[in-house]
């Protein structure tokens, strides 16, 4: 089977005052149709800049310099013009942001906002399919009652429930990709695992493959089929969850699983300092599709 | 108890206060005048038992609590006094012209509105490009000049170089038509007269604009600078990763939420028209609020000023109950303040 | 400093703003000597060169009895900038010093100084300068006094709204904690971080107070003649309109230019000072 997202060589700078300052130095990263990859690095190594290349939003910002292949279903996005790249977006992509009730709109109910969505992939679809549809999803995400969400703003539910829709409106549409940004990390953890349990079996009833990014070695062990660690602007390491666990041989990534996690869980790992080690070439179990 | 009507009832409340407050103030402005308004008001040639009567008549010789006192139970009686300058209650020469007036700075508001919120949005959607310096400099130059002279640039240029509108007034003399709002828009229209009421039209153009350049720059701005604070919200990044149209993010995702903060300073801009029509309607010959307050100021008319002064503060307080509702019934975290979780 | 320098140079309309500025006070303060007429500030009459349209010897023309507009304008300037001073020297610091009481006291002093701004917010500023010169004589010591008791509500707005957020800043309640008096945490501790807000707001201002204080004069209600000001000779020259131009256009123009730099300037300081709209 032929990866459903293949990024090969993948280079990213943002021109500044004083010159380019590069941020992804060339990395490499493949997801089979319905895998669930996840992207582990601390904040700052480039894995939040990878999602919004692949989603074709860096692309727009005129400072950011990008090359190498983003291949999507068998299409380069980079050489795709804007348009076609923002026709991918909230249809056969979809993405789930860090803090879902800042990342709904404040001035538009959940039940407009989830139309909005559904026409993405439909326009033609009237206003009673998309509260049929909006309903069906929000089922699936186990909110039981739907009608008083679609008629609430985001600011009058809760976290949790948010995510829930945010969840719901992101699968509305059977993308084929799911990137989610560090899904629920402004959640309580409690709440954060109960929604990330309930993402795992959603995409994968739907078969939605996900690029997952996290900087949670505890929740990516949880979701992911396969893991790339990377640490600023480089893949230091790959493999199934389970190898890659098991076995860690990058400097790196020993670093960071014997590091303690803040007690809330939530947090970053304490890496203890930079050493050379860090960045020594990328390791990899294989098990690439 | 809704929450808009409990907002409503407490906004009402605060203007009254505040309408108090500027009768306090008006008050203590008219008192403050050098020599007798009695005198003044019946000129070097009356006799020290005519001043006396009309001294009596104003209360001028009571304490100034009690003159005041006597000054607010005439005003919520609705009585004004007499204006010395008409003869007539400083009331019926408010309705007289204050329509004029009113129907003036509504159509400009309106112009504001109309142009300066989708400059704003143009602005914020292309900001940092050409599209925002021009609107950046558009502008900041409405804002640098007074309306009246933007009045007269624009009757300059439109209606003596081009004449395209006409110089001043409110309508043709050619057309006779009857007063029953005093709004001409609304009377042509009852009267059933079309060209009349495209007359009308016509002559409102050109003083409308002048009033409503400086306002159209305000808002622009204002709605820009809004609105880039909203384009880093989440949700706009959320809306790009779901592919919308730039225009329509602009248009509704991030134009929506930030239309609330503008809407306050729309209001006061609002309130500015009204002080600046007095300048445009100077240069328009526009026989509104203006043409009267200057006369009876020039004349030391104390009723009328004091009734002129008020009049306008009720009108801006009203806008601002206005505004205060439109802002609740757009803002769904005051209209839906009881949180349902 | 050099920071500023840098956004100035990297901004060319603040550069502009500040070009215009500085031509503007070097008109009014070297007037005497600039201008081509120096008598022409008074009552001079030379019906000879009555109303001419502009020419070598008059750039902007001549006015109906035939003095010098440059010149009229160039002392304009003066007067204008005279009154924005003092307008602001007053009017600033009175606004502050309420506003941060408001706002740093709450309760009721809150309430009661905050409900007194909103009478004065709640007259449109220049009906309240326009109903103030209607009972003082037009002079320019009464209009200055009218815009400063029409502009100081609005610094008293400004200072309330920062000093109540500041209000819950930490370290305000650090200052609190080890038993700072309330003048001191007022004056000492929230008004330096108000400072880049009001001087912002007072170079705006200066454009602003030009354009309220010209306005005056326009409606004959501020300086008399033959002092000369720029709005009273828009008014005197709109009768003559389409014919004599020169009478209100260029006396126009320079509010324009004067107001325009004003503008430029303060938003390239707002910049600068990182002060939001």
């Amino acid at each position: 089977m032929s990866a459903l997202l293949s990024i090969s060589d993948l280079h990213l700078g943002f021109k500044g005052l004083s010159g380019i300052n590069n941020v992804l130095h060339g990395i490499s990263l493949n997801i089979a149709q319905g895998e669930r990859v996840a992207l582990v690095g601390e904040s700052g190594s480039g894995k939040s800049v990878t999602a919004r290349i692949v989603l074709g939003l860096l692309q727009e910002t005129r400072s950011a310099r990008i090359s190498g292949a983003v291949k999507f279903d068998g299409n380069d996005i980079s050489a795709m013009n804007p348009k076609a790249r923002a026709a991918l977006r909230g249809t056969d992509m979809s993405m789930i942001f860090q803090d879902p009730t800042s990342s709904l709109n404040p001035a538009f109910t959940i039940g407009r906002q989830f139309t909005e969505v559904l026409r993405r992939r439909d326009p033609s679809m009237g206003a009673d399919a998309c509260q049929e549809r909006a309903t069906k999803m929000l089922g699936e995400v186990s909110i039981l009652d739907p009608n008083r969400v679609l008629n609430a703003y985001a600011f009058q539910l809760s976290g949790g429930m948010n995510q829930r829709v945010m969840i719901a409106m992101a699968l509305a549409n059977r993308p084929k990709l799911l990137l989610a940004d560090e899904p629920g990390t402004a959640l309580d953890v409690s709440v954060q695992a109960q929604t990330l349990t309930l993402m795992r079996n959603l995409v994968a009833d739907h078969g939605t493959a996900v690029l997952f990014i996290s900087h949670n070695l505890g929740v990516v062990r949880e979701f992911a089929d396969r893991v790339y660690v990377i640490y600023r602007g480089n893949i230091v390491e790959d493999g199934p969850t389970q190898a890659l666990f098991s076995d860690p041989r990058h400097a790196y990534t020993r670093a960071l699983m014997s590091a303690v996690p803040r007690i809330t869980g939530a947090g970053l790992p304490e890496v203890p300092e930079v050493s050379e080690d860090f960045f020594a070439p990328q390791i990899s179990h294989g098990g690439v599709a | 108890m809704s929450p808009v009507l409990r907002l409503l009832l407490r906004r009402l409340g605060i203007s009254l206060i505040v309408l108090i407050g500027v009768s306090m103030l008006i008050f203590t402005i008219a008192r403050v005048i050098p020599g007798d308004p009695a005198r003044i008001a019946l000129g070097p040639n009356a006799t020290p038992e005519q001043v006396a009567n009309l001294r009596a008549e104003m209360h001028l010789d009571e304490p100034l609590v009690l003159q005041y006192g006597h000054f607010l139970a005439d005003v919520s009686r609705g009585d004004l006094g007499t204006s010395l300058y008409t003869n007539r209650p400083v009331t019926l020469d408010i309705a007289q012209f204050l329509p004029a007036t009113l129907e003036l700075v509504l159509i400009a508001g309106i112009i504001m509105v109309a142009l300066g919120l989708p400059l704003g949005i143009l602005a914020a959607r292309y900001r940092g490009r050409w599209p925002d310096h021009l609107i950046r400099i558009f502008s900041l130059l409405t804002v640098s000049a007074p309306s009246f002279v933007w009045a007269v640039i624009l009757m300059l240029l439109f209606a003596f170089y081009l004449p395209i509108f006409p110089i001043a007034g409110r309508i043709s003399d050619i057309y006779d038509i009857d007063r029953h709002t005093g709004f001409l828009l609304i009377d042509t229209l009852l009267a059933g007269n079309i060209a009349a009421f495209g007359d009308a039209i016509r002559h409102l153009i050109l003083p409308a604009v002048a009033l409503a350049l400086s306002g159209i720059g305000q808002a622009a701005r204002l709605t820009r600078a809004n609105m880039v604070e909203t384009y880093d919200k989440p949700y706009i990044e959320m809306a790009q990763a779901y592919g919308f149209f730039p225009s329509r993010i602009a248009r509704i995702y991030a134009f929506k939420p930030s239309l609330i903060p503008s809407l306050t300073i729309i209001g006061l801009d609002f309130a500015a028209m009204l002080g600046n029509a007095f300048l445009v309607e100077a240069v328009f010959a526009w026989p509104g609020l203006s043409r009267y307050g200057v006369a009876v100021i020039l004349r030391k008319d104390l009723n009328a000023i004091m009734g002129t002064v008020l009049i306008i503060a009720l009108t801006f307080l009203i806008v601002n109950v206005i505004v205060d509702l439109l802002i609740a019934f757009l803002n769904p975290r005051i209209r839906h303040s009881t949180r349902a979780t | 400093m050099i920071r500023a320098i840098r956004i100035l140079a990297a901004n060319p309309l603040s550069l502009v703003g500040v070009i215009l500025v500085a031509l503007v006070v070097f008109a009014a303060i070297f007037a005497p000597w600039i201008a081509p007429f120096p008598t022409h500030n008074g009552a001079v009459v030379d019906f000879a060169f009555a109303n001419k349209p502009p020419s070598a010897r008059n750039w902007m023309g001549t006015d109906l009895v035939g003095r010098d507009l440059f010149s009229r304008i160039l002392y304009a300037y003066q007067i204008s900038l005279v009154l924005g001073v003092v307008v602001l020297a007053i009017a600033a610091p009175v606004g502050t010093i309420f506003g941060l009481l408001a706002g740093y006291l709450g309760g009721w002093a809150e309430a009661i100084l905050m409900r007194i701004v909103d009478v004065f917010l709640s007259i449109p500023p220049l009906v309240l300068a326009i109903a103030m010169m209607g009972v003082l004589e037009p002079t320019l010591t009464n209009a200055m006094l009218a815009v400063t008791v029409m502009w100081w509500p609005w610094y008293a707005r400004l200072v309330y709204a920062i000093a109540r957020s500041e209000r819950e800043e930490g370290y305000v309640l650090a200052a609190e904690v080890i038993g700072a008096g309330t003048a001191h945490i007022a004056f000492r501790e929230i008004l330096p971080n108000c400072l880049p807000a009001i001087i912002t707001k007072m170079t705006l201002d200066m454009g602003f107070v030009i354009i309220i204080a010209s306005s005056l004069s326009f409606l004959g209600l501020g300086v008399q003649p033959p002092t000369p000001d720029l709005g009273s000779m828009v008014a005197e020259g709109a009768r003559y309109l389409p014919d004599s131009w020169w009478l209100t256009v260029f006396p126009g123009l320079a509010i324009l230019i004067a107001v325009f730099g004003f503008n430029l300037m303060g938003d390239g300081l707002r910049e600068v000072l990182g002060v939001d709209e």
